[in-house]
């Protein structure tokens, strides 16, 4: 619970490992998955941003799902989606303010990130240290 | 924890955990057509019959819906005994009589080895098997929009009074859900069709991308507190690029 | 209600409110051998017990007056007859296990039971036999009416609740009883309106004076419908353990016409068909298991022999496709290709291996379906089979049906007896006979439509269905 990902955009070169990194972790049957990270274009020249789902507080994904599909894990603290459970009704994908919950079209299942359980795979794989996940850097008294 | 045998091997379970929770996690593939994890078990399929007896039985054993049955400590199950095999088999070929032109029907027949129905098909019938997934889903998600009408050989699965439902926000999860894939709509050009029942699809501010109908989306906000401003920035991460 | 108390009534209440605690009325009943009349046969007494015995917020008493049967109305006469017997029964059933609350579920084809019936909760909350404080004790009960609309699968417990509750009528599986869990998932108590109506006579004149009638296991009376081709039809009460000839030749005066006896139906549609070997067969719950039928809700349709056993079946298994509520599969397709089989063989497009396959088929429809209505489906055709299977073989081997019923398998022939009295001619409303005065007519066959009108304006026993 105590780590985060910390993003230091101006390390991202948009190489995408991250992505493959997700894609062949969720693979189901040697399919790969629909990638639950993606680095985006931050609007300035080879400024790059990853984006993943940020597990947030108060959830607008969790308050959309009326089969109570998403539940958010008390170990990991991550909001995890049963593919047993749910409808396909899309409700999350158009509730989440950053686009994190996506229609995987070649399964036909929802995906969005669950922190591999608590271990994600593409802080890992990042050659650039652009994305880490490590706990939360302490506060640093200003001084002077 | 309890402990029943699965097939010969001593399993751990929950009490009161159903008997198809547990031969699932085992990785044991017992065919099912009216289950669905998001909603309560039923037992209209009756696929997922097991053979089920324990030692004090004195060889009596019973055949239950293993969807429906609460595991219970020192119950012995087998998912494919003869009996278990033919029950199936022979449902299954009464689903090909009444459904022969499902391909799913069809497919998961020829698994039980029924390729033909030894029984009169009905050639002018539809493909729903009157499992219920979308009634119940739907009632799950709070529309109750749709329901089983009628009875015996004659039911069916409809709005009220066969009319486009009040109820009915286009969610397409009794669509989606359908075993069969028997419940028609149509999305096209920002609109979407079912139930007779025509809708507007609310689009992304920035992108034009559309998920869900603006029905849905003033339900979400208005029943669930999601602000409105969410659903109209559907932006999706990985097609931005 | 002044004339039921004039006969004792409502004493059997106050001996159980002032005198006696759950329990022994619990062990009373159970000491009567009193057995569910609704046709599973299960003690009343032990089911009482169950559902005391199980903690809860509520607990409900319901009164099961769906009778769907065809022919049976043995539940209405005494809802419309003894209305406050029912209720007494319910009243002692409540306080036995601790119920504030209860329905009686009655269809709507019962106009007048409902009536009476809510007459009768009318009085007795207007004397303070229902409501808060029952006869100064601190016995609290009040009964509602729920009426269904004529569903058969509703007599089953779990749709009855479903029902009451609002709810489709749908039976759900009860690996979990409905006395643990019942209406609004909570315990509850379903008794059929005959049973209830045998509690106040049992707490007044005790376990012991009930056991004496019937037999050992099949304690007391039962109340069924005989009708068909006896000579007296109606609702008769007799002791359990009785013979069915007796029933039949006593009580029922024998056939129609001194014709053979051939079988007699119990059970309702989803009994079973008994054969006169059988005939000395003492009537209780577990003798007729055992044969294959079922004492079931009190119904018996006597047959003699222009009745044809396949159609019998056919007409029972028409019955229960139509009443099936269509939630399992085997149930809802089960009977209805056990019912297109027999309609084949009816027609005379029987085969041979039709016969294994409805056996076969019956066999997976009995353990597969969901509810009782599904697993005793098959009873009329398997019980039918079972002891009238040449009659069967008849019909798809000779393609010929020897009661003289299924249409497409016989024909109609004047004999040589015919006056040419001309009395046929016009009844055909097909132009099928030609003859005239005083000569033998004759019927062209390929114009008749077997509809037997010329048979039974014949005045000469000339006209023979083969």
């Amino acid at each position: 619970m105590n780590n985060r990902f910390i993003v230091k955009p101006e390390l991202c070169t948009g190489c995408r490992s991250c992505e493959l990194a997700c894609s062949f972790t969720h693979a189901v049957d040697g399919v790969r998955s629909l990638t639950r990270i993606t680095p985006i274009d931050g609007g300035f020249k080879d400024l790059w941003v990853p984006v993943t789902c940020l597990q947030c507080d108060d959830a607008a994904c969790i308050k959309s799902c009326l089969v109570n599909a998403l539940k958010r894990n008390p170990v990991t603290g991550a909001v995890e989606l049963n593919h047993e459970v749910c409808v396909n009704c899309m409700a999350c994908v158009a509730a989440c303010p950053f686009g994190c919950a996506v229609l995987d079209t070649q399964t036909n299942l929802i995906v969005k990130c669950d922190l591999c359980g608590g271990d994600p795979a593409c802080a890992h794989f990042c050659p650039t240290k652009a994305l880490e996940w490590k706990p939360i850097p302490k506060a640093v008294k200003k001084t002077g | 924890m309890i402990h029943i045998t699965i097939n010969g091997k001593v399993v751990q379970a929950k009490d009161g955990e159903m008997l198809l929770t547990v031969i699932r996690r085992e990785q044991i593939d017992v065919p099912t057509l009216c289950h669905h994890e998001a909603v309560e078990p039923s037992g209209a399929c009756r696929l997922c019959m097991v053979e089920i007896t324990k030692p004090e039985w004195d060889g009596w054993c019973d055949y239950v819906t293993s969807c429906l049955y609460p595991a219970a400590d020192g119950l012995i199950v087998n998912t494919h005994a003869p009996k278990v095999n033919e029950l199936r088999s022979s449902i299954l070929d009464m689903y090909l009589a009444r459904h022969p032109k499902s391909p799913e029907i069809r497919q998961l027949a020829a698994e039980y080895g029924v390729l033909k129905t030894q029984f009169e098909e009905i050639v002018d019938g539809n493909n729903c098997i009157l499992c219920g997934i979308c009634t119940r889903i739907c009632d799950t998600m709070g529309f109750h929009a749709i329901s089983m009408v009628g009875r015996g050989h004659g039911k069916e699965v409809a709005p009220p009074l066969n009319m486009a439902p009040d109820a009915c926000v286009g969610c397409l999860s009794c669509a989606k859900n359908c075993p069969t894939n028997y419940i028609e709509y149509n999305v096209s050009n920002g609109n979407l069709s079912i139930w007779k029942k025509d809708f507007k699809m609310a689009a992304c501010k920035e992108c034009g991308k559309t998920t869900i109908t603006k029905e849905f989306a003033e339900y979400l906000s208005k029943n669930r507190d999601i602000n409105i401003d969410y659903f109209e920035n559907v932006t999706n991460v990985t097609e931005k690029n | 209600m002044k004339e039921y108390i004039g006969v004792d009534g409502y004493q059997a209440l106050a001996k159980v409110l002032h005198k006696m605690t759950p329990d022994e009325v619990i062990d009373e009943i159970i000491n009567s051998g009193l057995r569910g009349r609704g046709g599973g046969g299960f003690s009343a007494g032990k089911k009482w017990k169950i559902c005391k015995n199980i903690k809860a917020e509520k607990h409900y008493v319901i009164c099961n007056g769906d009778e769907g049967d065809p022919g049976a109305f043995m539940d209405r006469s005494i809802m419309e007859g003894d209305p406050h017997g029912v209720l007494e029964g319910m009243m002692i059933a409540a306080y036995a296990v601790g119920a504030k609350e209860g329905y009686i579920y009655v269809r709507d084809e019962y106009p007048l039971a409902v009536t009476h019936l809510e007459k009768a909760i009318l009085d007795c909350e207007r004397s303070g036999l229902l409501g808060e404080n029952i006869l100064g004790t601190d016995f609290s009960f009040s009964i509602k009416i729920a009426r269904g609309a004529g569903a058969f699968v509703c007599g089953e417990s779990s749709a009855l609740m479903k029902s009451v509750a609002g709810e489709v009528g749908e039976p759900r599986a009860t690996y979990i009883r409905s006395v643990v869990k019942g209406l609004y998932d909570e315990p509850t108590v379903l008794n059929n309106v005959e049973t209830l109506v045998n509690v106040p006579t049992i707490i007044r004149k005790g376990a012991d004076w009930y056991k004496s009638i019937g037999t050992k296991k099949s304690t007391g009376t039962k109340v069924f419908s005989l009708v068909g081709k006896v000579r007296n039809t109606g609702l008769i009460e007799v002791p359990m353990g009785i013979t069915l000839r007796e029933i039949i030749y006593d009580i029922g005066g024998g056939i129609l016409d001194d014709r053979p006896f051939k079988a007699v139906q119990t059970g309702g549609p989803s009994g079973g068909c008994i054969p006169e070997s059988m005939l000395d067969l003492p009537v209780d719950f577990d003798s007729l298991t055992e044969v294959g039928s079922m004492m079931g809700s009190g119904g018996m349709i006597v047959m003699d022999d222009t009745t044809c056993i396949v159609d019998v079946a056919k007409y029972f298994l028409e019955f229960l496709v139509e009443e099936s509520c269509g939630k399992c599969t085997p149930c809802r397709e089960g009977l209805y290709q056990l019912h297109k089989l027999l309609e084949k063989i009816c027609s005379g497009k029987g085969e041979m291996s039709d016969i294994e396959k409805m056996e076969r088929l019956s066999e997976n429809v009995m353990i597969g379906s969901l509810c009782g209505l599904g697993k005793s489906g098959p009873n009329p055709l398997m019980s039918t089979l079972k002891y009238f299977k040449d009659e069967y073989i008849a019909h798809i081997k000779d393609k010929k049906c020897p009661a003289g019923v299924c249409p497409e398998l016989i024909t109609y022939k004047i004999l040589d007896n015919c006056t040419g009295c001309m009395a046929c001619i016009p009844a055909c409303g097909y132009d099928a006979i030609e003859g005239k005065k005083k000569e033998v007519h004759v019927i062209t066959q390929d114009k008749c439509t077997k509809c037997g009108a010329c048979y039974a304006v014949c005045n000469f026993d000339s006209i023979l269905v083969s």
